[in-house]
């Protein structure tokens, strides 16, 4: 199902070139970080993060989504890997688990047994449970190397 | 003390009790598997993850999902005899589930497109092939909803003595777990049919879309100690009101 080889935890420079011309190279460390004020609402991000985990690049299973905020204004919102993450606290099999390396949340399909929990459980609204596939559908900061940030044109979301 | 053994002649380590197929695909081989899940018991129902175990000079075929490992096994994931005895389950499988997609495509990776067997006669559950992670995912959630009903040719997965059951908080994760996609649940806007019982909707207090189960929101509340209001709105709502809140911030 997933592209993406990041939900495990690798070096960075293990990672399969993403196909596609990133518009510029992002470090290795994060945090990741969202500049609203720079965003025009282009959407790039979402369609690099929907290839980054899928095939057919669907928009569905992006995990970053660009929402209007008044006339040329627009805000990124994708998961915040909170501390005591809420999604981590209900889930009742352990399926989403810490990535040491990159600080990222990362679902677990070997343990996940799809009862939507933690979808309803984030008070961000930042988890989304892909009714087709009956799997939540997370940001995994792509093992340390983030489509979004890589691919946005106005450096709008930053990989520091 | 770990467990030190080999995985096709590479060296790999395990915590004592843990289970073939886990260590192995955590240190990335693959072995196909249709009913094993690392969060539930492992029954070796599909009889698919079949891999070769030495020890010593002994040699055996073995489900890998129920085998807790052992020091200085030496393991092989793939090899004509292996396959072969793959190829003959798939056979089997697929007589039970003949039109299930999953079994089709792992079935024909083993050049089996069509069974010898079957059809078989009594099925409930079109393509149910009584693996029965459904039952164990219920049980490790803490429903015990399912069960096996029956014996012998009449077994199948059911609500227990196939009667409504008040256990049941129409979670989902049945049909999210089972390999062959099975068992039918269809959503409405109000509510959700599963088993034979129709369950209703918390809808979301800004837009009205259904949020979640209400005999699964109390059940989450009650074991997690959760606000009453915690499920009140929906995951879009909810990323609405934070891109307004981080709005409001920045402007
Ligand atoms: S859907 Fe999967 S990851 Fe989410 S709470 Fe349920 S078991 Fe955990
Ligand atoms: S929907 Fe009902 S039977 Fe299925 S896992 Fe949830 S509680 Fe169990
Ligand atoms: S996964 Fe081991 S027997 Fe089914």
């Amino acid at each position: 199902m997933s592209a993406n080889p990041a939900s495990k935890s690798q070096p960075v420079s293990a990672l399969p070139p993403l196909s596609g011309k990133p518009m510029r190279q992002v470090g290795s460390t994060g945090p990741l970080v969202l500049l609203p004020n720079r965003c025009t609402g282009c959407r790039t991000c979402e369609l690099a993060c929907a290839f980054a985990h899928s095939e057919d690049g669907n928009l569905g299973l992006s995990r970053i989504r660009i929402h209007p905020a008044g006339p040329d204004r627009y805000v990124q919102v994708t998961c915040l890997q909170c501390v005591n993450a809420a999604c981590v606290q209900v889930c009742p099999t352990q399926a989403l688990v810490r990535n040491a390396d990159t600080g990222a949340i990362c679902h677990d399909e070997n343990r996940c047994v799809g009862c939507g929990l933690c979808e309803t459980a984030c008070p961000f609204g930042h988890m989304h449970f892909a009714v087709e596939m009956r799997k939540p559908v997370k940001c995994d900061l792509c093992g340390g190397r983030p489509a979004c940030a890589m691919f946005c044109p106005h450096e709008a979301l930053e990989w520091r | 003390m770990p467990i030190r053994f080999k995985i096709n002649d590479v060296a790999v380590e395990a915590k004592p009790g843990e289970g073939l197929l886990d260590v192995a695909r955590r240190n990335g081989f693959s072995i196909p598997s249709l009913c094993h899940l690392e969060s539930v018991p492992a029954i070796g129902a599909c009889r698919i993850c079949l891999v070769e175990v030495r020890r010593g000079r002994r040699s055996k075929l073995t489900t890998s999902c129920n085998y807790e490992v052992l020091d200085g096994i030496e393991v092989s994931t793939d090899s004509p005899e292996i396959r072969r005895h793959r190829a003959m389950n798939l056979e089997l499988l697929l007589a039970r589930a003949p039109s299930s997609e999953a079994i089709r495509k792992l079935a024909a990776q083993y050049g089996v497109s069509q069974p010898r067997f079957g059809p078989i006669k009594y099925n409930p559950l079109p393509n149910c092939i009584l693996c029965e992670l459904c039952v164990r995912a219920c049980t490790e959630l803490g429903h015990h909803a399912l069960t096996t009903v029956g014996r012998g040719d009449r077994k199948r997965i059911g609500l227990p003595f196939n009667k409504p059951a008040d256990t049941c908080v129409g979670c989902g994760a049945c049909a999210s777990v089972c390999p062959t996609h099975c068992i039918p649940m269809t959503d409405t806007l109000t509510k959700r049919a599963i088993w034979g019982q129709k369950h209703d909707f918390v809808r979301c207090s800004e837009c009205g879309a259904p949020v979640i189960t209400k005999k699964h929101r109390d059940h989450a509340i009650a074991t997690k100690g959760l606000p009453e209001d915690y499920y009140d709105v929906c995951q879009s709502c909810k990323q609405i009101a934070t891109s307004q809140r981080f709005a409001a911030i920045v402007w």
